[in-house]
């Protein structure tokens, strides 16, 4: 139970797990929602210090009255970075300065509300806040969206991007650009968004401002000679980050005077009050008590609140046309709030908006509970985390080895070990992750295409001579940025891993940014650390989704004296299998015991065998020592030894432990082949 | 009615120095001396306690282990002897071993235990590498070893047995081979060869995992328990059982004892009874507690330390009737009574997998007589061939 009590205020209120609170809120949290009043209050107090949210227009029940902020007041920004270039930091300093937040010197991160997006020093969900703020002799209406920076979560970006009219694209002055900052340069300036380029860190003493802008411009071919400088850590220049922003970012279009039209863009679940939708106005204006439609599923919703995010859910009269907040409908199941649905007002039906196309799979993996009996448990744990993050595919899946679990398609591999990390520290689950898989196509002569989840679906060998037209698998366009020393080795990584350079450009006199098509299969698994370790840590590396390609494909089977074990197959391009057949062969050698014959472990592939290992009969096992003392110790050993046997896999007769699966399906490969 | 045969263990539980392989409850003798007066009282009292519901059996054999029962006054062992005696029948040719490390002091002690009533004399060589014996913490070395069999064997003629290992860090089958060759030309009727297994809890089991000992690996293993099955093939001496080795005759009365599923009373820290309870007519098994101080306590207060007794269900029983009966080369009868409701054992076993084992000739199974035998190759493997027979 103190799992679910952990999350206060906002955080609790979203049903997601905030920050730990210190012992003595812990303590009242054991009251249960008192508490949400108290900290509702708490929240207040440190509002009060704020000038800013004191200032505001009140309405009749203390709400804030947005109504004097019309679009041209407003502005819709968010800022995109790669890891550790500062955003987060930034963030909570725009915040502070604005009264947001109270100066305590102790925000760290404040946005990135997950544990893992704090250890791991990224932003998984968007989120958002408003801040007010003077410029000019006006008072604008500033709404921060924060986005996703990994390419994994760039469903997560391009939705978020699309309630902005532009971005801060910040750029450490001492690493210089990132292959990341590229990709989401790209996503934000294919959404026509407006780039404003800052500089972070200029204080450190490795910092090379001219340098870092001269790489702006020769990757983004922007003009970056204005850019300003700053450092989010200390304040310095921070100032003049929101000037910046109210005079390059052009504010929202939309009329006041046209019907409701409210782009819906994001969405959690509260189990308070039901579903939660973040909404940006598009036209005309939202209030408590409106009566709205939804343009996908025409359901029809009465609007039971409407307010803004700063930083916790704050009510508002009204949401008017360029703001962006949040919106309660007694939506009762998050598979009503379609992201990227449009909002109108009952009996006003609009042309709804272009909405997003659904986030696809790009990685495959199975997920078993360690402990077979945590089924269900995992179950309903996996339900709700994939409540607030629907871009998982869920499939159920029963494994002959492991026992019953699912088949979870993720946006990339960060996505997945994201989403483990989320089920094992928000609900305690321990589970075992499969090596990740890629989905493969495959086109039969009638026209007819299959995607291949698991290596169960592959097609048979006869199936394969006569139905199958092409196998096919998906390619992703990699960028990656690195000193030109690491020329010759990043080649050579990605001519080993099957990719095709498509050119490279220096961004400056002494970095290299290359793009390569690459098999997804072959980035999936350990690619990115090969590629850390041959640059020394210097090389950065993002990727898109680049379609399909016809690609010789085959399934590797694992064969134990002659039986197949299906557990163990995989799908892999012909070229590959040579060398993952010999690694798979010795590595089950490592892991099997020895029995009381020879155990034979071949792999293969198209009926050819590829490696073939043998696994020693067993010599002698018989306990030394059996005297009067030694008997129930004995009798102990082979009771467990007995159990033991009983979990045992057998295939024909040869015996695999458990261990020896998870050793085998978990780890990714090494490297076959390749030093 | 035939009389029924019963054992005594006796735990000496003081060592003058500790193995680094050893598992048993032990304490280095304190400074000053053991208080042995003390502790063979206490031995007594707890005899008699224990032997009490067996008066109307008969004693076959007693066996003196440790510990180190030659650290022992040679008048306690007669005292406790005596006290056996009085409380159950002495077989005439009672089987009376102890064992002994062949440290010059203990082996000085050898006529007096003589004297006190021991009949069979048992020595912990365990190798001749003086270095190796340096390394597991044991104070004598090889030659001390020997020669205390020597002398043991002009006392105790044709009743002597000694203890070797094989395992230690470093040791190969060759080395092993040569060390064994030397060991038995000084063998009487007896020997027993162990493998080194790493216990958990002790200091060597420490040294392994931290990796500051390496043992030779599984197959270096294996070649060095056949090479003293054959090397003691070659000298008259008949594998018995696993780590046994005898001259016709000469297998070791107490140990038999426990592989065939005889009925023992322990004494002392840590023993263990298995006995038919007079009562209930169900098999029981009791432990004693391991800590020195509370034994004694114990034996003073209530006239025993015993720690926990438990019955044995029929199941369990037939387990371990069939587990350490397969220990030995003779076998077991599985016209004997079976468990989990089965009349015989032959009932209780899975016999499709003994079949299965009996054609691949690591099992005898003479359907006629009812017995069952590991073959000299089955019995190497015996605890995965168990695993495949047992219900």
């Amino acid at each position: 139970m103190v799992r679910r009590l952990r999350p206060v205020g906002w955080a609790l209120w979203r049903g997601l797990g905030g920050p730990t609170p210190p012992p003595s809120q812990q303590l009242l949290l054991r009251n249960g929602l008192l508490l949400l009043h108290l900290q509702r209050r708490l929240y207040s107090n440190s509002n009060s210090n704020s000038n800013n949210s004191n200032n505001s227009a009140r309405g009749p029940d203390g709400e804030i009255d947005l109504s004097g902020y019309p679009p041209e007041r407003i502005r819709n920004f968010s800022i995109i970075a790669h890891i550790d270039h500062g955003k987060s930091t930034l963030a909570d300093r725009l915040l502070e300065l604005t009264g947001v937040i109270s100066k305590t010197g102790k925000n760290k991160q404040v946005l990135d509300k997950l544990k893992v997006e704090r250890e791991r020093g990224i932003t998984v969900k968007a989120q958002s806040a408003s801040m007010f703020y003077e410029h000019g002799g006006h008072k604008y209406l500033l709404n921060l969206i924060d986005t996703p920076g990994h390419v994994d979560f760039s469903y997560e970006v391009s939705r978020s991007l699309a309630a902005c009219q532009g971005t801060i694209l910040l750029v450490d002055a001492a690493q210089g650009i990132q292959a990341q900052t590229v990709a989401n340069f790209y996503l934000a300036f294919g959404e026509g968004l407006a780039v404003v380029p800052m500089l972070n860190k200029v204080d450190l003493p490795t910092a090379e401002p001219a340098r870092a802008a001269e790489q702006i411009e020769s990757a983004f071919e922007i003009d970056a000679s204005g850019v300003l400088h700053m450092s989010a850590k200390t304040g310095l220049g921070v100032d003049r980050v929101l000037p910046a922003v109210i005079e390059k970012i052009p504010p929202p279009g939309g009329r006041i005077d046209r019907p409701l039209r409210a782009l819906l863009f994001d969405t959690w679940y509260d189990k308070y009050v039901g579903v939660v939708c973040l909404v940006a106005v598009k036209d005309g204006a939202i209030r408590k008590g409106c009566r709205i439609v939804s343009s996908h599923s025409k359901t029809r919703y009465e609007v039971a609140e409407v307010g803004i995010m700063h930083p916790e859910p704050t009510p508002t009269t009204s949401l008017q046309v360029g703001q962006v907040g949040y919106i309660t409908c007694n939506m009762k199941s998050i598979s009503e709030a379609h992201v990227g649905d449009t909002f109108y007002r009952d009996k006003e039906p609009v042309e709804a908006l272009p909405g997003f196309v659904p986030a696809k799979s790009m990685v495959f993996a199975g997920v078993f509970p360690v402990d077979a009996d945590e089924f269900d448990r995992l179950d309903e744990s996996v339900q709700k985390l994939t409540l607030n993050d629907s871009s998982v595919s869920v499939h159920k899946e029963t494994s002959a080895a492991l026992g019953q679990g699912w088949r979870l398609g993720f946006l990339g591999t960060l996505h997945m070990d994201v989403f483990r990390q989320r089920l094992e520290e928000e609900y305690d689950a321990n589970v075992l992750v499969t090596a990740p898989t890629v989905p493969y196509q495959i086109k039969y002569r009638d026209g007819r295409t299959q995607f291949i989840r698991t290596p169960a679906d592959f097609p048979s060998a006869a199936a394969m001579q006569d139905a199958v037209e092409a196998t096919l698998e998906p390619f992703v366009s990699a960028t990656m940025i690195f000193p030109e020393q690491y020329m010759g080795a990043m080649l050579e990584l990605c001519t080993v891993h099957r990719g095709e350079i498509q050119g490279h450009t220096f961004i400056d006199e002494s970095r290299v940014m290359l793009k390569c098509r690459l098999p997804t299969a072959e980035i999936v698994t350990d690619f990115f650390d090969r590629l850390k370790s041959k640059s020394q840590g210097f090389a950065s590396f993002d990727y898109e989704e680049a379609g399909y390609d016809a690609s010789d494909l085959v399934k590797m089977e694992v064969l134990l004296n002659g039986e197949p074990v299906d557990a163990l197959a995989a799908v892999m391009h012909r070229r590959t299998v040579a060398a993952a057949g010999r690694d798979m062969a010795q590595r089950l050698k490592g892991v099997i015991r020895r029995q009381l014959f020879d155990i034979i472990i071949q792999t293969a592939a198209n009926g050819k065998i590829v490696a073939r290992e043998t696994v020693k009969q067993l010599r002698k096992n018989v306990t030394a020592k059996c005297y009067g003392g030694d008997v129930s110790r004995k009798m102990k050993l082979l009771n467990k030894q007995k159990e033991g046997k009983k979990r045992m896999k057998k295939f024909g007769k040869v015996e695999l432990p458990q261990e020896a699966f998870l050793d085998v399906m978990t780890t990714s490969k090494k490297d076959p082949g390749r030093q | 009615m035939a009389v029924v045969p019963l054992s005594l263990y006796v735990h000496w539980p003081f060592c003058s120095f500790l193995c680094r392989f050893c598992a048993f409850a032990k304490a280095r003798e304190p400074a000053g001396g053991a208080d042995h007066e003390r502790v063979t009282a206490a031995l007594v009292r707890e005899l008699e306690t224990q032997l009490a519901p067996h008066a109307d059996k008969e004693l076959r054999s007693i066996y003196f282990g440790g510990g180190t029962p030659s650290l022992a006054e040679p008048r306690s062992i007669g005292r406790i002897i005596e006290a056996a005696g009085r409380a159950v029948r002495l077989a005439g040719d009672a089987e009376i071993t102890l064992e002994s490390n062949p440290t010059s002091a203990e082996v000085a002690k050898m006529r007096a235990f003589r004297a006190a009533g021991v009949t069979r004399y048992s020595i912990g060589v365990q190798t001749l590498d003086d270095g190796a014996l340096r390394a597991a913490g044991r104070l004598h070395t090889g030659a001390e070893g020997l020669a205390a069999v020597d002398r043991a064997r002009a006392l105790f003629p044709g009743r002597v047995s000694f203890d070797m290992m094989f395992g230690f860090a470093g040791q190969t089958p060759a080395q092993w081979r040569a060390e064994l060759e030397t060991a038995l030309a000084h063998a009487d009727g007896h020997v027993s060869v162990y493998q080194l297994t790493v216990e958990p809890g002790t200091p060597l089991f420490r040294d392994r995992r931290a990796q500051r000992v390496v043992l030779p690996g599984d197959d270096a293993q294996a070649q060095m328990y056949e090479a003293a099955v054959a090397a003691c093939a070659a000298r008259g001496l008949r594998h018995y059982e696993v780590s046994s080795y005898a001259a016709p005759g000469a297998e070791s009365v107490h140990n038999m004892g426990y592989w065939q599923g005889r009925q023992w009373v322990g004494i002392g820290p840590s023993a263990h009874s298995r006995f038919v309870d007079p009562g209930s007519g169900q098999w029981v098994r009791s432990v004693r507690t391991p800590d020195i101080r509370r034994w004694v306590q114990g034996c003073e207060d209530r006239g025993h330390g015993t720690a926990r007794t438990e019955r044995i269900s029929s199941a369990d029983a037939a387990r371990e009737a069939v587990v350490l009966g397969l220990r030995t080369l003779d076998g077991l009868s599985l016209s004997g009574s079976g468990g989990g409701g089965h009349s015989t054992l032959g009932g209780y076993l899975r016999m499709d997998a003994v079949a299965e084992h009996a054609a691949a000739g690591r099992l005898w199974w003479d359907a006629a007589a009812g017995r069952l035998a590991p073959t000299e190759r089955g019995l190497a493997v015996i605890d995965s061939v168990l695993l495949d027979i047992l219900p």
